[in-house]
């Protein structure tokens, strides 16, 4: 009894060890994948970076190619550079590995430089969305040939292109472009608020003051419905009182409005969107470098979020970006 | 001898599992009832939107006698919307509760309930603004 149940023991072994191996796909002579190197909202006026990479076994690398689902805006397409880091410095260098880096409508394409050393590289694809584009989603399909006609490809996930409006460096001047309309996103001055009939487009005001009553007071951004900060201003005729809701923060460094890599905060749609403004004062003051405020239009129109990029106590400037969502 | 020794031993062994088994008391919320009776705040802060004090600094007094807190927030504080913090002795809660948004443009009632829930002390935080 005991010698045939020792007889099975090779083949149950035998068994467990053919189920446990891996099967092994044939190596594939060309192959690709796909980096989204970009983490930040896909926003009007800031760009998506990929990083399309591509490596052939059998003969050379031929040409690359990304078709977007929607159109890009200029500057939609491949960098003919690929990138390596210098050990020496730590410092990234372009070399060049593509030509003639073509956009037309939503197919981009690139050929690839010097094949015979270039057997495996990675371009970056850069994508602007339009204004056209905003709300919708958008993928993207890379592929790439190689000299024995093989070819190669891979899809990316679907993205929403972010509903805000980005305006970048306003400067607001104390006494000059002190008005600013987030319908416009503009700064304006007090004739051009008159003789534009701009009067119920001012959100708010930007003054400079270094004290008020003996407090610091600083860079301030007041809706018009504030008496007490815009005390000493003459504002512009007719000038409408909406009570704009203004919220600061010193601890929202968007990475966009910054413009400046190494930061990783981003303001999306749903923050613009979901932001409550109970009690919200109608002013924010002491505003310095790198903080801002969320504002919400008097009507409920637009939510923004405005960033401040410097202050200059000397000229009593404030330079300022600002993401801002339709909200109806 | 011997045996004695081993039932007391045994004897210990459980009446510390049944010790271990006992629930300790917990209130509504699921913080643990001890027996301290000590029942004041020792310290005040208010934050505004930017999550920053508001207050002026050392101007602020608990007065555990008088059951009173006072401070002074600084010029331009939009005091309907600030956010209130403390701290307290050990064990103990407060009520109503601390860190939302709160209109300090009046005084505001907070009652500060001992680790043993049996003594509750109402002290009147009041905040003015520098002007």
């Amino acid at each position: 009894m005991r010698q045939p149940l020792l007889l099975l023991i090779p083949a149950v072994v035998a068994l467990l060890a053919v189920g446990c191996q891996k099967s092994v796909e044939p190596e594939q002579p060309l192959k690709n994948d796909l980096l989204k190197k970009t983490v930040g909202p896909a926003i009007v006026g800031d760009r998506i970076e990929f990083a399309y990479a591509i490596g052939t076994l059998e003969g050379d690398l031929k040409n690359v190619r990304a078709e977007a689902t929607v159109a890009g805006g200029p500057g939609t397409g491949f960098s003919r550079n690929s990138w390596y880091t210098n050990y020496s410095t730590g410092v990234d260098q372009p070399k060049q590995t593509a030509t003639d880096t073509l956009t037309n409508g939503n197919v981009s394409t690139a050929n690839i430089l010097d094949v015979a050393t270039n057997k495996a590289v990675t371009l970056r694809y850069y994508y602007y969305p339009t204004a056209d584009s905003q709300g919708k989603d958008v993928s993207f399909r890379f592929s790439g040939t190689n000299s024995t006609g093989k070819e190669v490809s891979i899809q990316s996930p679907n993205y929403r292109i972010s509903s805000m409006d980005m305006k970048r460096s306003i400067v607001l001047g104390d006494g000059a472009k002190a008005y600013v309309s987030l319908a416009d996103m503009t700064a304006y001055t007090k004739a051009e608020v008159e003789q534009n009939n701009l009067a119920n487009k001012i959100d708010f005001v930007y003054v400079y003051r270094p004290t008020i009553n003996t407090f610091a007071f600083g860079h301030a951004i007041v809706a018009p419905s504030n008496p007490t900060y815009l005390a000493d201003v003459t504002l512009p005729t007719g000038l409408a009182k909406p009570r704009t809701a203004i919220d600061k923060r010193v601890d929202v460094k968007d990475a966009q409005l910054r413009g400046t890599a190494g930061f990783d905060v981003f303001i999306d749609d749903i923050d613009l969107q979901q932001t409550t403004f109970t009690n919200a004062a109608d002013y924010a003051y002491g505003l310095a470098a790198d903080q801002g405020a969320f504002v919400k239009s008097a009507d409920g129109t637009y939510a923004a979020y405005v960033y401040v990029n410097a202050v200059n106590n000397t000229a009593k400037t404030m330079t300022v970006s600002i993401k801002r969502l339709k909200l109806k | 001898m011997k045996r004695s020794i081993l039932y007391t031993y045994l004897g210990i062994i459980a009446l510390l599992g049944l010790c271990a088994c006992g629930k300790d008391p917990i209130d509504d919320a699921g913080l643990l009832i001890t027996q301290r009776s000590q029942c004041y705040m020792t310290s005040f802060d208010l934050l505004g939107s930017d999550h920053r004090t508001v207050l002026v600094s050392g101007q602020t007094k608990v007065d555990t006698t008088a059951l009173t807190v006072t401070a002074i927030a600084k010029f331009g504080t939009n005091m309907q919307r600030v956010k209130p913090f403390c701290s307290l002795v050990s064990d103990a809660i407060v009520d109503a509760p601390m860190g939302v948004w709160t209109d300090f443009t009046q005084p505001q009632l907070y009652t500060v309930i001992s680790g043993n829930r049996q003594v509750r002390k109402t002290y009147t935080v009041t905040v003015t603004l520098q002007k």
